[in-house]
């Protein structure tokens, strides 16, 4: 899925340079404080009403650039231009649904939002589901939940969710689209992810992926199952989803400025494995590491 | 075969599985194209340079950084992508673990990985790793660079082929800290429990094709609409509830309701006959009512949609 306005991403390429080693001064987002929240709205679950306020939970810290023409470092800016190579102010731009062939339906921005339906300040919850039993490819983007009022319902539905371990399944309609929301508890608070539809994912048994003329041996099955064994360590996201590239990229950038940065080499390609077994035998020798 | 947005070599201890990465995600999105008012004319959005006021080709972009202190610096890609050769063209594997100790808001963008060479070393090693990592619930966490960023990623088996899904750094997950959860207090404990026996009444099997993109399905038929002429009408916004004063008594009520439907499972069960308003939700009821044309519909609750529907 593809969430059109939803906050970060793409469509934001001039958002200009953060990163963590150098906090932008200009906006200084404190990361203690809990973030603005983007959308209000309520949660109902049969008669019951949780009042709520939505906040984003993730937020890209990707080293951000901006585009600029090469020979002579000068901003580019995107510009839309007509069929007659005329620049088209942004006012006067409508949006168009190609049905055939060079033949568009004209829409009216309201026309797009009527498709959003009219439960816009709802989060109706329909069914709830085994939290486990969702495969993470139908997880797309997470929020948190916040309460707007005492708190009473929503920490009772926190609690009851937390004590079954089951999500809640409903729709929200957020920047005028719909999506399928899973709702659950994430420590103290309440998650809300949106999820990819089924028919948005691409199922695996299509790829026809070919197989082998000879299947793996039990032998070099068991010796790779041993080296996963001496490979397992309990998840941290502290310690293992952690970017050490944005800090070579960013000491990079360090060092060019001041004229000390070093030739980066061309990639070297891997050697593909001719003998499966020789090298699984080789990898639990050196104890998994390369 | 999907589009290959990146080939390399999976790398695990000293086994090197060549495998090209495709998106696991299809876009079924209805997309519209920028036209300009007065002729409906479709709309270019081009690259200029603001020096030398004209087009600027791909090839003449670079990136240009800039400093905390207004100080700058211009990159281009080629340059970013010499800084970790070796994670550019390889997936390493450092560790294997518990899927189901992976909070899925640490999942970004599911991919597939496919086999890249048709050489039967290729083609066994892809298969091993797939069995081994079919047999337990192991999945491998490994990293890789791609278009100048680092990517971590959880690689495991699902329905016979590989899956790769891009992590979230840990500092790109927000701490919870700060989230009003309202006052103090736990839920006393016939609250609770209510509120856990309604959870269990509403409680269904997980099967994601029970649920359709109903904005799509809508948003196609304001276009087909459109086409035909016809106004669309912009739907208002249904009221917000007040918080009730009375939850124990809200839960009772809601409780009742679900005993005493339980038609949605019903309805799921049966052979799927069309007509069987049960178990549908309001937003379906509704759906049907705009077919049929049902005056007084919007302001209806889903009881009197089924009312005026059967």
């Amino acid at each position: 899925m593809v969430p059109g306005p939803a906050p970060g991403r793409k469509d934001e390429p001039y958002a200009g340079a953060s990163a963590a080693r150098f906090p932008r001064r200009r906006t200084g987002t404190s990361r203690a404080m809990a973030p603005r929240s983007i959308w209000n709205g309520t949660i109902t679950l049969g008669t019951i009403a949780v009042p709520i306020k939505v906040h984003s939970a993730t937020e890209s810290r990707t080293v951000r650039f901006r585009e600029v023409h090469e020979p002579d470092g000068a901003r580019i800016e995107h510009r839309r231009i007509g069929p007659d190579g005329e620049e088209v102010p942004y006012d006067d731009i409508v949006k168009g649904y190609e049905v055939r062939e060079g033949e568009f339906v004209v829409l009216e921005k309201e026309e797009i939002a009527a498709a959003a339906g009219e439960r816009s300040r709802l989060i109706d919850v329909e069914e709830f589901v085994d939290a486990d039993a969702i495969d993470p490819v139908f997880f797309d983007r997470t929020y948190y939940l916040g309460a707007r009022d005492d708190g009473d319902a929503y920490r009772l539905l926190h609690a009851a969710l937390r004590r079954t371990g089951r999500a809640g399944i409903a729709r929200w309609v957020f920047h005028n689209r719909e999506y399928l929301v899973a709702i659950r508890p994430l420590d103290g608070v309440l998650a809300l992810h949106t999820m990819r539809f089924h028919d948005e994912l691409v199922d695996p048994g299509s790829l026809d992926i070919p197989a082998p003329s000879r299947k793996p041996t039990e032998r070099e099955i068991e010796m790779a199952g041993t080296l996963v064994e001496s490979l397992h360590a309990d998840f941290d996201a502290r310690t293992m989803l952690t970017d050490t590239h944005r800090e070579t990229v960013l000491e990079y950038l360090d060092a060019k400025r001041h004229g000390k940065a070093r030739k980066p080499e061309p990639p070297k390609p891997p050697e593909e494995t001719d003998d499966l077994l020789a090298a699984l035998q080789a990898s639990l020798e050196a104890g998994g590491k390369r | 075969m999907p589009r290959t947005l990146w080939s390399g070599s999976l790398s695990f201890g000293l086994v090197n599985v060549p495998v090209a990465l495709v998106s696991a995600v299809r876009d079924l999105d209805l997309h519209f194209r920028q036209l300009r008012a007065k002729d409906a004319a479709p709309i270019e959005v081009q690259r200029w340079c603001t020096e030398e006021d004209r087009e600027v080709p791909y090839e003449e972009v670079a990136r240009l950084f800039e400093f905390d202190d207004g100080g700058t610096v211009i990159v281009t890609d080629d340059e970013l992508e010499g800084l970790a050769p070796e994670r550019t063209r390889t997936i390493e594997i450092d560790a294997f673990v518990d899927l189901a100790d992976v909070d899925p808001i640490y999942f970004d963008h599911p991919y597939l990985l496919v086999p890249a060479a048709e050489n039967d070393g290729a083609l066994r090693a892809y298969r091993l790793l797939l069995e081994v990592m079919g047999r337990t619930d192991r999945a491998a966490l490994g990293r890789f660079v791609m278009r100048t960023k680092e990517y971590r990623a959880v690689v495991r088996a699902r329905e016979g082929a590989l899956s790769l899904t891009t992590m979230r750094m840990h500092d790109e997950v927000r701490s919870t800290e700060g989230i009003d959860t309202g006052a103090k207090g736990r839920a006393p404990k016939a609250q609770l429990d209510a509120a856990i026996s309604l959870v269990e009444q509403m409680t269904v099997e997980w099967d994601p094709t029970r649920y359709e993109d109903r904005y799509r399905e809508r948003l196609r038929k304001v276009v087909e609409r459109k086409r035909k002429g016809q106004t669309i009408k912009v739907p208002e916004a249904a009221e917000e509830p007040a918080p009730v004063p009375d939850l124990m008594a809200a839960l009772r009520e809601s409780l009742e309701a679900a005993r005493g439907g339980g038609g949605r499972k019903a309805s799921k069960d049966g052979d799927g006959d069309g007509d069987d308003l049960e178990g549908l939700t309001r937003d379906e009821l509704y759906e049907r009512a705009q077919e049929r044309d049902v005056p007084g519909r919007s302001s209806m609750s889903k009881d009197e949609l089924k009312e005026a529907l059967s």
